[in-house]
């Protein structure tokens, strides 16, 4: 009790941890986007300042180009010189973006910004008011070496890894914070369902122990049948229970896997549902060999539990129940009613029962199906109406 | 006699002229002071380009204005403005065509 009672505490409910994941996710992926959206930012800011520097020397470099295009213009008769300048590179461009004369490595220019960066170089655009030589546009290009770019990405890179992992730091507290409301629900629940499943199991197990340690031989027949009928009323309820344990409080606990003789469970539950058998007058149709698994034997037995019952519960009085074990398969037939074809698809799904005569919640092979899945056994349903049902587990 | 050899060399250079330009622009601007180069100059300081050269050349040819002129006060008030030019539109543009191509400023830099 004390270990069960630790492992709820201190450790993460898995409901708990998708609930922890998918938040941190989202948060994960909201702070990326923000410290994106901020890197960017500040990215381009600082772009703008490094452009806004260079302008200052582009204009007056433009100043001077521009009064060398109008000698030329006025001497062009004699001078076909473009003039040219150590500084910087340059070109012209007429009202038409036609290129006039042009000296720029790079000679894709974007006139609807006066300067931007492309390609490794600065390219300012100035608009003239007077066309000497026909040129409305002067374009001044300078190299960039990138450095402030590196700088800049470093920088950026040193701050942003920073700032995420601070925000992770206060995501996962804000978390756990946040959860704290659920899991203290959870544990409630939690505790409340293994109270009163504990307070079912000591009366349950109570009157199964003294069923079992009741003399029949001394009972009249009369008595012997009811005591026989309780006993089966008793070992109904045990198995729902048992199932209803597992859905709740079981599944949630690691698996105890272990090396497991299939042959020597069978006949323990084979035992165990004796009175439910002979009490529809059935049959066992046995072919057991031996056969191993490892896995966990809680589950093992929830398994071969539900599909015994079911085989037992959906079958015909004086049936027959089959159990074939090989190495690698595991076979229960019954000679019950069968599974319409058109309800076949759904026997896994929880709350879904094939036939309403009989009792029980329709949680059993949902069960089954979840615990097979979780190992990887592969199930095949055969199945005809009014002949029965056949069951293969193959791993 | 030599006075009327001489005009008949003038006419006959006018209507056997090369191409339309020479026969419609340059006897008249032989005349003035500033030169179809430096005229064509001030055309593209306040055109640019060679479509809107050329259709300011070809709006200013068939609607003469002070006010419209490229050129300078004191050249208007000097030498007036020219006439309308009555030649066919298609003549009027292969002139133009062809000052265009002799002036420009596209591929004679270096």
């Amino acid at each position: 009790m004390s270990a069960l009672k630790n492992r709820a505490t201190s450790s993460l409910l898995k409901s708990e941890t998708k609930s922890l994941q998918r938040f941190l996710s989202l948060y994960i992926l909201l702070v990326m986007m923000v410290i994106s959206t901020l890197g960017v930012l500040y990215y381009q800011a600082h772009k703008e300042l490094m452009l806004s520097a260079q302008r200052a020397e582009l204009v007056k470099y433009a100043y001077i180009q521009t009064k060398r295009l109008k000698v030329l213009h006025h001497f062009f008769d004699d001078q076909r010189t473009y003039p040219r300048d150590p500084r910087f590179r340059s070109a012209i461009y007429d009202i038409e973006y036609k290129e006039i004369f042009s000296l720029l490595k790079n000679r894709s220019v974007d006139f609807t910004q006066e300067i931007y960066l492309k390609d490794g170089v600065i390219h300012f655009v100035k608009s003239m008011d007077i066309f000497y030589l026909g040129a409305k546009y002067l374009i001044l290009e300078i190299e960039d070496d990138g450095a402030w770019h590196k700088h800049l990405i470093k920088k950026i890179l040193g701050y942003g890894t920073a700032a995420f992992f601070l925000f992770l730091f206060f995501g996962y507290f804000l978390a756990k914070l946040f959860v704290k409301p659920m899991r203290d629900s959870i544990m409630l629940l939690d505790r409340f369902i293994k109270d009163t499943t504990h307070e079912l199991n000591t009366p349950l197990s109570a009157i199964l122990a003294n069923i079992e340690m009741m003399d029949t031989d001394v009972m009249v027949e009369k008595n012997r049948k009811k005591l026989n009928r309780i006993n089966i009323a008793a070992k109904t309820v045990s198995i729902l229970y048992q199932d209803l344990t597992y859905l709740t409080l079981e599944q949630e606990r690691e698996n105890e896997n272990e090396k497991i003789d299939i042959a020597e469970l069978l006949y323990d539950r084979i035992e165990y549902f004796k009175v439910l058998v002979e009490s529809k007058a059935l049959d066992y149709e046995m072919d057991i060999n031996h056969a191993e698994i490892v896995m966990d034997r809680r589950k093992l037995t929830r398994v071969i539990d539900n599909l015994l019952s079911n085989a037992i519960k959906y079958n015909k009085r004086k049936g027959i129940v089959g159990i074939r074990l090989r190495e690698g398969s595991l076979e229960i037939w019954d000679t019950g009613v069968g599974i319409p074809e058109e309800k076949r698809a759904f026997i896994f799904d929880r709350y879904r029962r094939f036939n309403e005569s009989e009792g029980g919640f329709g949680i059993g092979l949902s069960i089954v199906k979840r615990i097979l899945d979780e190992y990887g056994i592969r199930i095949e349903v055969f199945s005809e109406k009014d002949k029965g049902t056949r069951m293969v587990l193959k791993w | 006699m030599v006075k009327k050899l001489f005009m008949l060399l003038a006419l006959s250079i006018g209507v056997f002229a090369e191409n339309a330009y020479e026969r419609n622009c340059v006897p008249c601007h032989r005349e003035l002071p500033t030169d179809l180069q430096g005229m064509f100059k001030n055309y593209l300081l306040v055109y640019s380009g060679e479509e809107t050269v050329k259709a300011a050349l070809r709006h200013y040819m068939r609607y003469p204005s002070k006010h419209i002129s490229v050129m300078s006060d004191l050249f208007i008030d000097t030498y007036g403005i020219k006439e309308t030019l009555q030649i066919s539109d298609q003549e009027l543009k292969e002139a133009i065509d062809l000052y265009w191509e002799k002036y420009k400023v596209f591929g004679k830099l270096n």
